[in-house]
């Protein structure tokens, strides 16, 4: 599954709603219920989906959606 | 006795004055682009809704709950609802389903204003809303149903003009704020047109924001703060204010505060605490900035916040108190009297604290009590919303104790100690933890739960979970984020634990009231003390 599905699935469990699409360029901005609170839970749910941890810096540190695929990617080709 | 309708205060007498135009709120958008609104534009779009509202057949004392984010269709909605006599109740666009469910069903709204990212939400608790007939939906641009009607096109063909009565009586109900308690479920503090006599006078008094002032209130509308002192107070006294679309973020805050020449900014002791932690750098040009003072209300100021945010802004912090209940600021630092940092300090004109011990006698000075209200100040809540025993039980006589324990030093100044109750004021938002623990209940691998706050550097305190698992489940990540997840969407992002515990049992008494203060012994590696009435 590529990286922007899974972590579609991710983002729609963690918001609860089935309907979510993400992008390159979406930030907290764009869906209602991300907040500081909710921003955590994504973390986790994205490192136990992909397998990977954050970094405490790292966690704050994403910019938007893009930035947050590119970490799973080298995170990821890391770990491979 | 006859007041003027709030919205005649703050919008209506001010068009009829000749300052419609009058640019009165920057409303400042999330990607920190910048629109102007005037007296003209909220009192029209308030009429249309008042408009749209009256042919819905709402009329006096019916509920219209707002379930938005800060925006202007927001303030015009408020406005359109109370200028009908109905009754707003706007809630925060962070709560989950069930606490959804909760103040819907309590309020027996009849209309909901909402965003369509937010249906959802409301479609999945709609057939036990029975009193709910109709949902007006800001952001589409066709009805879907009979049921899912588009705000826009209603407002389409309504007039700019509603007449409606500017005076009133005092005790008219305006508007409901729902509040946690220690136990049940969340109650509804309804507040009459009367409030607004309070909420000018302590604007005034206590924020002394002029009419060549920008002022600028962080609170969320759906908060008692954000509502009297974010949108209510500044329109009424034509200085211009802030909105801000989007939620903390030190770097536009910061950017707000600079580039707008904010002069008088009131915010929330965690937002200070938040901004403590942020690299220096982003103050650079703070110091010399146009603020003349600061204001902080929803939990207590620590003296260390409070120190920091006068050397870094280079001006005074005045932290104050009051609650959803009060309406309007009760015990305030202001400007003109020495701050004691940590203080909440000294009650405003015409309002009577007293510390009481559980017999209700006055506390001798410096003594720690149950710190109460002479009741009758105008913005007092009048009922919780069909709730009236929990109302009853909030007075003792003459005195309505506030649920916060606190003490008098000999110069008059209150001292904030804790809640009295189970409440936890986590980031300013009081939560109540049987909203918590039945939502973890919900949840299959859970067996018991408990909630309990334990004292936290950021959010003044943070909410624990303990929680009992059946002997075939096992605590792991995973199971943690379905609890989390479970808990941000059903009750709110706020209520959230920031911790959880698994533990064999609950400790509970032997009619089944759990004891928290054993758990949060237990959490802190303390002693608990006496445990003889424990099951």
């Amino acid at each position: 599954m590529e990286i922007k599905e899974k972590l579609t699935n991710v983002f729609r469990e963690v918001f609860d709603d089935d309907t979510l699409i993400i992008h390159n360029e979406m930030t907290a901005d764009d869906i209602d219920a991300w907040d500081s609170l909710s921003h955590v839970n994504l973390m986790i749910a994205t490192e136990l989906a992909f397998g990977i941890e954050f970094k405490q810096s790292e966690i704050q540190s994403f910019n938007n959606v893009g930035e947050l695929i590119k970490r799973i990617k080298k995170k990821t080709s890391e770990s491979e | 006795m006859k007041v003027n309708n709030i919205a005649y205060d703050c919008l209506t007498q001010y068009c009829e004055q000749g300052f419609g135009n009058k640019e009165i709120i920057h409303w400042i958008h999330k990607d920190l682009s910048e629109s102007i609104y005037s007296y003209n534009y909220f009192e029209s779009e308030s009429n249309k809704i008042a408009s749209v509202l009256h042919e819905l057949s709402i009329t006096t004392g019916d509920i219209i709950s707002i379930f938005l984010p800060r925006s202007p269709i927001l303030v015009s909605s408020f406005f359109g609802i109370i200028k009908l006599q109905a009754m707003s109740c706007i809630l925060f666009s962070t709560l989950g389903e069930d606490a959804l469910l909760d103040r819907l069903g309590n309020s027996q709204t009849k209309v909901l204003i909402t965003k369509n990212s937010l249906l959802r939400k409301i479609l999945a608790i709609k057939d036990d809303l029975p009193e709910l007939k109709k949902i007006l939906v800001t952001d589409i641009d066709e009805h879907q149903s009979d049921f899912i009607l588009s705000l826009p096109e209603l407002m389409e063909s309504e007039s700019s003009d509603f007449d409606y009565p500017h005076h009133l009586d005092s005790e008219t109900p305006a508007f409901l704020q729902y509040t946690s308690g220690s136990t049940g479920k969340p109650k509804g503090a309804l507040h009459v047109h009367g409030a607004i006599q309070d909420i000018i006078q302590s604007f005034k008094e206590i924020l002394g924001v002029q009419s060549d002032d920008l002022y600028w209130c962080t609170a969320d509308p759906a908060w008692i703060t954000g509502l009297s002192y974010g949108v209510i107070a500044p329109l009424t006294t034509i200085s211009q204010s802030i909105q801000f679309s989007g939620t903390y973020n030190a770097e536009n805050w910061m950017n707000i505060l600079k580039d707008k020449k904010v002069t008088i900014w009131y915010t929330a002791p965690t937002a200070l605490r938040m901004l403590m932690q942020e690299d220096e750098g982003i103050f650079d040009d703070i110091r010399s900035n146009h603020l003349k003072r600061i204001y902080s209300v929803g939990e207590p100021l620590n003296p260390e916040i409070y120190h920091w945010g006068k050397e870094i802004f280079s001006t005074e912090v005045y932290d104050n108190w009051f609650q959803s209940e009060t309406g309007s600021i009760m015990i305030a630092n202001r400007p003109g009297m020495e701050v004691k940092p940590g203080s909440m300090g000294k009650p405003r004109s015409g309002i009577q604290p007293f510390i009481l011990d559980d017999e209700m006698q006055i506390c001798p000075v410096g003594k720690q009590g149950h710190l109460t209200l002479k009741k009758g100040w105008a913005s007092m809540f009048r009922t919780y919303f069909h709730k009236e025993d929990a109302y009853a039980n909030k007075f003792r006589g003459e005195y309505y104790i506030t649920g916060d324990l606190a003490y008098k030093d000999e110069d008059g100044y209150y001292w904030y100690v804790s809640r009295s109750d189970d409440v936890i004021n986590t980031a300013g938002h009081l939560v109540g933890p049987f909203e918590v623990e039945s939502a973890l209940l919900e949840i299959e691998e859970i067996a018991d739960a408990a909630v309990i706050g334990v004292d936290d550097p950021l959010l003044h305190k943070k909410i624990v979970a303990f929680i009992v698992l059946p002997d075939d489940v096992t605590w792991d990540k995973k199971l943690e984020l379905k609890c989390r997840v479970y808990i941000s969407n059903k009750v709110s992002t706020v209520a959230t634990p920031s911790d959880f515990v698994v533990t064999d049992k609950i400790p509970k008494n032997q009619s089944g009231k759990i004891l928290r203060r054993v758990l949060r012994a237990v959490y802190e590696g303390e002693d608990p003390g006496d445990v003889s009435t424990m099951e």
